[in-house]
């Protein structure tokens, strides 16, 4: 028979599966109305004790009435067990109901593990909560369409981790954003500055973050990075994509602390194939590739987590995003370590500081914009050391290094901004990179005489 | 009122399953009206000084108390005070306390004083009252109670200025009650639940099981038909602060090192997450108003400003969840609610000798002022133009959160206005929610419990012998 299908389910989960059965935890599972649900478990009982005197059952009640106390009526709901039922009843004025709370086998020391089977099954039918309710309220009615409209505006908005991370927290609504529109994206929004080449890196990576922390996407996005990424990577991530990859950091540490955890383990063996490159080319010394060294060098620091955020930079290194404050903090503490291996390695800059031949193709406002937004966010710290790449309006790539030292402002940056913007012919250029970058990590010390400092001697001759 | 309705139902539910389970519609969303405008701060401009809300305060309350001390005694300014003369001032009140926490003194290096503790109270035998009006001051003795009164009550005095200069005081007044206008009348039973400190993430397991069976007997998932059907009545809920623990504030990551926090959340988050769930729960079921109170994340002067909807994604999804700010107001199917958080109460309970939340929320109510200490000793948005926490109009139910038990009581004006006051307890220590009925005026504290290892389950309800 139908009816005898509950008991059988009750009685299968109460003494086989050894479960507490409150009768909200019944409703959701069997898909009845909360009341049916409470006189189910009822009619198992009785059932069961006449069957069975000795059966190992131990019952809550839910009493509610009310009584005079301090002189007001109070009302009063409790949950109490078999044996104190009577007590409780026979203090109220009136009773206003009582009904099973829950079936277990075992007598319950207190009330902590019905809350916690009740908020375990509340968790998982969070949309359709009042569904096997008592009351519906006809005003309460989800805003589905807002909810969807505002996912598409952070599609078309954000980055793709971060819609990543909207996914996630969309999907308990019941929403999810295609995950597919988010490649398609990438190139256009800030990816505009990277080529094609840094896109389908993103999709790796996007696709990496998108699967949880697997080794395989791990690997493949590591080994796609690895080969000759001295350039690559140290071009990749100019300071404008480090300032707008913070905030994701930050958002996303909790979600990727298990990818993370991963990435660094894989990531060491990329550290020892971009670390020669890197140090050739080590003025331009890009954060990770600096994170990476420093990982290496120093792989006994517990500085792990300082790693793991340059681990999660190296992998998003597509995120944008306007920086934020809290962004801030993750920097504060990277840098302190920096300035200690930055000093070491810039004095050796390479004398081959080869523009990057790569289509990283950063506008020159772009950065600066992002600088002067970090600066002064940044005002009061240290940042590590940067290089950034870009083309200048006469098309010679141009890199420079960038320092922040903790006064530094806006004025500094803008003032290095000048100075590389004199660098007209590439092979100018290269040979003015070396002085630049030898210059850059004294910025920090050096006065703000950047701007009637001559770098060199045709650079007299440069300035327009 | 809530039980003897539900009674009258029979009890169903120890019975063998029936074939139809009753469901009950909740009532209708009847006429509801925001009236939380003059909380709501668009631009914000801190660069004024706060001497220009003491200014218009006293300005709008002027009028109300120039007709306090009848005829025959005439209202002067202090400018124009005679000796041995007796007529009536009004003005603004200043409190001399010597305990009162003094920025200044503390960080003033010539006293080399260290910083005072949190005391519970900060009265003392030695202080003193000085009437303030728009141009001078003036020391005030005699029939006057320096310990019940505080900073930024406006008031007016009846004396005479002695030859040393101070006022003797033989009678003072204050605003009273504001102009009500009736409510319409009911035709049947509609409730308002009034809620506050459910202090989530503070870590008490038995408050969360009480949160849980709050929740549940709003959304009717608890309780016999009866019972149901009564909790169908509940129009609307109302949370009145400090959704948050106080020790989600916890400042340990500015102390520690920054390699030690790096990874961690604030304590805030989960709890935020809790919070966004129950009210996910709630708005499915019920209109609910959100105020932000003491330890919520919002900002910290008066008048608090509304929770981000950012925060709960969840909840958000229903359009019956509404944030709103601290104080709020609003008509619920015509009758008016008033009501704060309880920052305002518990500042005057440190400053004053009053003892009960409740009888402090009746003398706010009488001085025509909802916080009369802001801005003095709690935090305010510094106000030019009008001061937004003078009663204008006064309410039918008037209420403040996060009390340390339950306190309602009903006072009666001198024109005929009626005043539901009730001190909302703090959720997470009491366990104890309030019922206000719209048909009678009439409020019923409803508390939730669950069993513990203690087995004193008859005095975790109250009931013990």
């Amino acid at each position: 028979m139908a009816d005898q299908l509950y008991l059988e389910n009750i009685d299968e989960f109460v003494t086989d599966q050894n479960k507490i059965v409150t009768y909200k935890w019944l409703s959701y599972t069997l898909g009845v109305h909360v009341n049916q649900a409470k006189q189910m478990l009822y009619d198992y009982v009785e059932r069961k004790r006449k069957e069975n005197s000795g059966a190992q059952l131990h019952v809550t009640y839910l009493v509610s009435g009310s009584l005079v106390q301090n002189g007001h009526v109070c009302h009063k709901v409790a949950v109490v067990r078999e044996d104190k039922l009577e007590a409780v009843k026979s203090k109220l004025a009136v009773t206003a109901s009582v009904h099973v709370y829950s079936i277990q086998k075992a007598m319950l020391k207190d009330s902590g593990p019905l809350f916690n089977t009740d908020y375990d099954i509340l968790k998982s039918n969070l949309q359709n909560c009042s569904k096997f309710s008592a009351i519906q309220c006809a005003a309460a009615v989800p805003r589905a369409s807002e909810t969807s409209s505002s996912e598409k505006f952070e599609q078309s908005n954000l980055q793709v981790s971060s819609e990543t991370q909207a996914t996630s927290e969309l999907t308990a609504n019941g929403h999810g954003p295609p995950t597919s529109k988010q490649i398609p994206h990438q190139p256009k929004g800030i990816m505009g500055m990277f080529a094609s080449k840094a896109a389908s890196k993103s999709q790796d990576t996007n696709k990496e973050t998108k699967t949880e922390a697997k080794e395989v996407t791990n690997a493949s996005s590591a080994s796609s990075k690895a080969p000759g990424k001295g350039t690559v990577m140290s071009n990749f991530f100019g300071k404008a994509a480090m300032n707008k990859l913070k905030v994701n950091l930050d958002s996303e540490q909790e979600v990727k602390e298990e990818k993370v955890v991963e990435q660094p383990l894989l990531s060491v063996t990329e550290p020892k194939l971009a670390a020669p490159a890197g140090l050739k080319k080590s003025s331009k010394k890009a954060e990770p590739v600096k994170m990476q060294q420093k990982e290496k060098k120093k792989g006994k620091r517990v500085e792990f987590s300082d790693d793991e955020t340059k681990e999660t930079v190296n992998m998003k290194k597509k995120r944008r995003r306007l920086k934020l404050p809290e962004s801030d903090s993750s920097e504060d503490e990277v840098v302190p370590d920096s300035p200690g291996i930055y000093e070491a390695e810039s004095p050796s800059p390479p004398p081959s500081a080869s523009p990057p031949p790569e289509p990283a193709t950063k506008t020159e406002p772009e950065p600066p914009s992002v600088k002067s937004l970090s600066g002064e966010n940044k005002r009061k710290r240290k940042r590590v050391l940067k290089s950034k790449t870009f083309v200048d309006e006469d098309g010679c790539i141009v890199t420079e290094k960038v320092y922040e030292s903790e006064s530094c402002t806006d004025s500094e940056e803008e003032l290095k901004m000048k100075t590389s913007s004199t660098h007209r012919p590439p092979a100018v250029t290269v040979k003015k990179e070396p002085k630049e970058e030898r210059k850059g990590p004294k910025k920090g010390t050096a006065a703000l005489g950047k701007a009637n400092r001559q770098v060199s001697i045709t650079g007299f001759f440069q300035r327009k | 009122m809530f039980a003897e309705q539900a009674a009258q139902r029979a009890h169903t539910l120890l019975s063998p399953p029936s074939a139809s389970n009753a469901t009950f519609a909740r009532v209708p969303v009847g006429t509801y009206t925001n009236s939380s405008q003059p909380f709501r701060l668009g631009e914000r401009s801190f660069s004024r000084q706060y001497a220009h809300i003491y200014a218009t305060r006293l300005l709008q309350m002027r009028p109300f108390l120039v007709s306090c001390p009848g005829s025959g005694v005439r209202v002067k300014k202090l400018c124009e005070l005679q000796p041995g003369e007796k007529c009536c001032v009004v003005g603004t009140l200043f409190k001399a306390m010597p305990l009162q926490p003094s920025i200044l003194r503390e960080v003033s290096e010539e006293h080399n004083l260290l910083p005072q503790p949190p005391r519970n109270k900060y009265i003392h035998p030695d202080d003193e009252l000085v009437l303030e009006d728009e141009l001078q001051r003036i020391r005030l003795e005699g029939t006057i109670d320096v310990s019940r009164l505080v900073t930024g009550t406006v008031l007016a005095v009846l004396g005479s200025v002695r030859d040393d200069g101070k006022f003797l005081v033989e009678d003072h007044c204050f605003a009273g009650l504001a102009p009500q206008a009736p409510a319409p009348p009911l035709d049947m039973d509609r409730f308002v639940l009034l809620v506050s400190g459910l202090g989530l993430g503070g870590g008490g397991g038995e408050s969360l099981l009480g949160t849980q069976l709050l929740v549940d007997v709003v959304t009717g998932q608890l309780g016999d038909e009866g019972e149901q059907c009564s909790a169908a009545h509940v129009s609307r809920v109302i949370l009145a602060g400090n959704l948050l623990s106080h020790s989600t504030q916890s400042r340990d990551s500015i102390n520690k090192a920054k390699y030690l926090t790096k990874k961690t959340q604030a304590a805030s988050v989960e709890a935020v997450k809790m919070l966004d769930e129950i009210l996910l729960q709630l708005s499915a079921s019920v209109p609910v108003d959100v105020m932000p109170g003491e330890f919520d994340p919002t900002n910290y002067t008066l008048p608090q400003q509304p929770l981000h909807p950012c925060m709960f994604p969840l909840a958000t999804a229903y359009s019956t969840l509404q944030l709103v700010t601290n104080p709020y107001q609003a008509t619920i199917d015509g009758v008016r609610f008033l009501g704060t958080a309880g920052q305002n109460v518990s500042d005057i309970f440190r400053y004053s000798s009053m003892e009960d939340h409740l009888e402090i929320l009746e003398w706010t109510l009488r001085v025509r002022h909802i916080s009369p200490t802001a801005p003095d000793t709690l935090g305010c948005y510094p106000f030019y133009k009008s001061d937004p926490f003078i009663f204008l109009e006064c309410p039918h139910v008037y209420f403040c959160g996060n009390t340390p038990s339950f306190g309602s009581k009903i006072i009666q004006g001198p024109e005929d206005q009626t005043v539901l006051l009730v001190a909302v307890p703090d959720f997470s220590a009491t366990q104890t929610a309030c019922l206000v009925n719209l048909r009678s005026l009439a409020c019923q504290p409803i508390s939730f419990s669950g069993f513990g290892a203690e087995d004193d389950v008859l005095g975790g309800l109250g009931l013990g012998p």
